[in-house]
């Protein structure tokens, strides 16, 4: 079943076309990866996907509604969730908070109630705090919950962002280079995190450089070039692709067969 | 009826005339703001204690005895320390700081030299005496101080030179460049913390020749920099942040409407008109009438 | 839950020092003043401190409630409370009208809107002879009783201030812990990233705008009615710098550091009489001291110092043993 699909996207700023007639789908419960040289478009999509940009042209459908249009806390309400390229930790926050924060759809008292403590609210707080320990377990960062979120190391911060979006329990998972500055280790626990996150009936989709951890992890893998489909298939069939290789190496390795 | 029309036509140029005046000197203001902007992306709520300052120092120079054309020179030369000063000892030692912090210790350092300039010269009014003659000139019914050609010429001057300074010298260059992208001044060699120090002694300048010029008309005291401070920023905002001759078009605009507004209106609110155009440029077009919009990543 | 211990010493102080010291000026009467601005500081530190924003015009909201209070009561003789709820609801309406079209700006822009809509406020309090009676302000506003229980001395003003003093920073403590609370703070971490995970930011920041108002216009109503006079002069851009400095000199985000920085900075200038010239000098040190070298606040910075300390004194005490 498709969860996500988009149709004719278009992104152009000013003159410069950004993303042109993208159209894909994303099985329920896989893990999608969009991979592309720099520039070729891959996180305007995903700010496209999220709210955070409206697209000129096509559309977004998920789960059967529109995603066009909508303001990004909509998008989240909706059950789709996102970690970020540039970390966007809460670091006026403990770690706790920063995944309780992730729980915000799934609890609903207001500002009001809070102020007075309304009945329920404390029960809430309660609630909301398992839930987030939940989620920290599940990335193994539960010895962390009451450290501020500032005094964390890099690889520990990813995951952290992880552990909010999940707090949330998204249908869809948008990961913005996972890997990004993770050395050897840490980028073989997240591709086992990302495993594990896919068992439990997340469906990912993720942008990565780390070509490793693509081709490990994922199902289907998409490639962009210069904003437009250059190939889509499973790992091995887009590794071998000579269109791939070429848009990646600039045609070397075609010199090389000769 | 021809003598109505004379007569508003009258008015209308009296008010022109005080206007542009008045809009001079917040257009040195809000020059002075756009300038520190350009090279640090701070809004400096203490530009318009450099304009009291000018004045009242150029009022204590004279009163101790110094001929007139040197206690100009030395308020306008001492005020532009102060803004050296301000920015060695409290803007670069928070060089990281977030906004609302730069912001609160710019209202700081703003308060500060207001009460000092409370401590050393007390409440009182002062006023300098006119540059050349106090005989008024005649256009039409209307009339024109010769200070008020003072404060035009020389406006019209500076703002030739910063002009200039900006686009014409290396430095001023350097210093446009420190704003656009900092890390990237400091990787071709510009000493950003000394382009820094020179925009803040420029925009102190800016703001002490525009007190100097204000105050035989207008007259001074230690409170005169806070409305000063805050109507060059309108002015400043109207003509959008990032541009300098915005800055200028938009004193005059702002003087002018105030003029206006004060004239046939209600005098009484004449202040309001400023900060209800802050309002109004914020909420419709942030950018102002000149100003470039800046793009966000994420 | 932590906060909350501090709380209960906190109130149990303040109730007992009238009972300690019933006739001294400095509890009855500068008292009322720190309880009135220890209920701003908290209330701007809702804006300022939780959600990340900037206001250079609260005292606007203050005076707002003072002045419908005032103009109601003395010109057309409406009952205390009525007027109070009148207050309310003019200032929601405006609070909530200009809420939306302010807050979609960041950093200097928002400082300067806020600080024209509190100047442009200020400027109509002056201009509006007829309705408030202009630079020279209001008097003889009538006092206020509760089911009957006169107010009628700085003891009895005290108790009600302290108990309101008390309510609101209660409030504030509610909130910061709580669901919507944490929404706030992480709209002050990323804004973006509040969004993502479903939080409607616009909404948010408008709504806690909104909460600060009311408090700040409650509390300008049993000030009209404490003082029986109100002028423009009490709500002016230097009250709302001052404010403002309270929160920072407390520690943006802390309800308690709200309360450090509001008592100091009433006590402050009570204290220094002798020195009522270097007031406003001292004022724009404090400021620029703090946001250049603790920028967290000095309450925030001793606690966190403290913390420190007695951290250091168990670590070298095991190594010790």
């Amino acid at each position: 079943m498709t969860l996500l699909a988009v149709a004719g996207l278009e992104k152009s700023f000013g003159g410069v076309m950004a993303i042109s007639d993208l159209s894909f789908e994303v099985p329920q419960g896989s893990v999608y990866a969009v991979i592309g040289p720099n520039g070729a478009g891959k996180t305007t999509l995903f700010n496209m996907l999220c709210g955070i940009y409206t697209p000129s042209a096509g559309g977004i459908e998920f789960g059967g509604e529109s995603l066009v249009g909508r303001q990004p806390y909509e998008v989240a309400a909706l059950g789709i969730s996102r970690t970020f390229q540039n970390l966007q930790v809460f670091f006026n926050l403990t770690v706790l908070e920063n995944v309780m924060v992730g729980a915000h759809l799934r609890s609903h008292r207001g500002l009001y109630r809070a102020a007075v403590r309304w009945p329920g609210v404390m029960a809430e707080e309660r609630q909301i705090g398992e839930w987030a320990r939940e989620a920290l377990a599940f990335c193994g960062l539960e010895k962390l919950a009451d450290r501020g979120a500032d005094s964390l190391p890099y690889g520990a911060l990813k995951r952290l962002e992880i552990a909010r979006a999940l707090a949330a329990r998204p249908r869809l998972l948008l990961m913005d280079e996972p890997a990004a500055g993770l050395n050897d280790t840490e980028t073989i626990e997240m591709r086992e995190l990302i495993g594990r996150i896919s068992e439990a009936g997340v469906t990912v989709l993720l942008v990565e450089h780390n070509m490793g951890l693509v081709m490990g992890v994922s199902d289907t893998v998409l490639v962009l070039d210069y904003g437009s489909r250059l190939a889509e298939g499973p790992p091995k069939q887009v590794q071998n692709d000579p269109q791939v290789i070429a848009a990646y190496l600039g045609g070397e390795v075609e010199h090389a067969e000769h | 009826m021809h003598g109505e029309t004379r007569r508003m036509f009258d008015q209308l140029l009296q008010f022109l005339i005080t206007g542009i005046t008045v809009g001079s000197t917040y257009a040195l203001v809000g020059l002075g703001f756009a300038i520190i902007y350009n090279a640090s992306d701070v809004v400096n709520f203490a530009q318009g204690e450099f304009v009291m300052l000018g004045a009242m120092s150029a009022v204590w120079f004279l009163g101790v005895g110094l001929p007139f054309p040197v206690a100009l020179l030395f308020a306008v030369l001492g005020t532009c320390c102060v803004g050296l000063a301000l920015d060695k000892f409290a803007i670069e030692p928070a060089r990281g700081a977030s906004v609302v912090s730069t912001i609160i210790i710019t209202i700081g350092a703003a308060i500060f030299l207001r009460g000092a300039a409370l401590l050393l010269w007390g409440k009182d009014i002062f006023a300098l005496p006119h540059f050349s003659s106090e005989e008024p000139l005649y256009i039409g019914n209307a009339t024109m101080l010769p200070q008020n050609l003072w404060v035009l010429g020389v406006t019209a001057t500076v703002v030739y030179l910063v002009r200039h300074f900006f686009d014409r010298t290396l430095t001023g260059k350097a210093i446009l460049a420190c704003a656009c992208n900092r890390t990237a001044a400091h990787l071709v060699g510009i000493n950003v913390r000394m382009m820094l120090l020179i925009a803040y002694g420029l925009a102190a300048l800016l703001g002490a020749i525009a007190g100097v010029l204000i105050a035989p008309i207008a007259f001074t005291s230690y409170g005169a920099g806070i409305m000063l401070g805050l109507k060059g920023f309108s002015a400043a905002i109207l003509g959008g942040m990032g541009s300098s001759m915005g800055a200028v078009a938009g004193g005059l605009l702002l003087g002018v409407l105030e003029s206006l507004g004060a004239g046939f209106i209600s005098s009484g609110y004449k202040d309001a008109m400023a900060f209800l155009i802050i309002l109004l440029v914020l909420f419709f077009k942030p950018s102002g009438l000149f100003g470039r919009k800046a793009a966000e990543r994420v | 839950m932590r906060r909350f211990y501090g709380f209960f010493v906190f109130a149990a102080l303040v109730l007992a020092l009238p009972l300690a010291f019933p006739d001294n000026y400095f509890v009855t009467v500068v008292g009322v003043t720190i309880g009135l601005h220890i209920v701003l500081a908290v209330s701007l530190n809702l804006f300022m401190g939780f959600a990340g924003q900037i206001s250079l015009g609260h005292a606007a909201f203050f005076g707002m409630g003072a002045y419908t209070s005032a103009i109601l009561t003395s010109r057309y003789g409406i009952d205390p409370w009525l007027a109070m709820l009148v207050a309310l609801a003019v200032v929601a309406v405006i609070a909530n009208a200009i809420a939306r079209p302010v807050l979609k700006l960041r950093g200097h822009y928002l400082a300067m809107a806020t600080l024209g809509f509190g100047i442009i406020v200020n400027i109509v309090m002056v201009q509006e002879v007829d309705w408030t009676g202009g630079p020279d302000g209001m008097s003889g506003i009538p006092g206020l009783s509760i089911f009957g229980w006169e107010l009628d001395s700085d003891l009895k003003w005290y108790g009600v201030v302290a108990v309101v003093m008390l309510a609101s920073v209660w409030i504030s403590l509610n909130i910061v812990d709580s669901r919507a609370g944490r929404a706030l703070r992480a709209v002050h971490g990323s804004e973006v990233a509040a969004q993502m995970m479903g939080i409607d930011t616009a909404r948010a920041k408008a709504q806690v705008f909104v909460l600060s108002a009311l408090l700040a216009c409650f509390v300008g109503s049993l000030f009209a009615h404490q003082q029986a006079f109100v002028s423009p002069d009490s709500f002016n851009f230097f009250f709302s710098i001052e404010l403002v400095t309270m929160v920072v000199l407390g520690g943006l985000g802390s309800t308690f550091g709200a309360v450090f920085g509001a008592v100091v900075l009433t006590l402050l200038p009570e204290l220094l009489v002798v020195f009522e010239d270097y007031e406003v000098l001292i004022l724009g040190a404090i400021l620029m001291t703090i946001m250049i070298f603790l920028p967290q606040g000095l309450f925030v910075g001793l606690v966190q110092g403290a913390r420190s300390l007695l951290a250091r004194r168990r670590e070298s005490a095991l190594v010790g043993s």
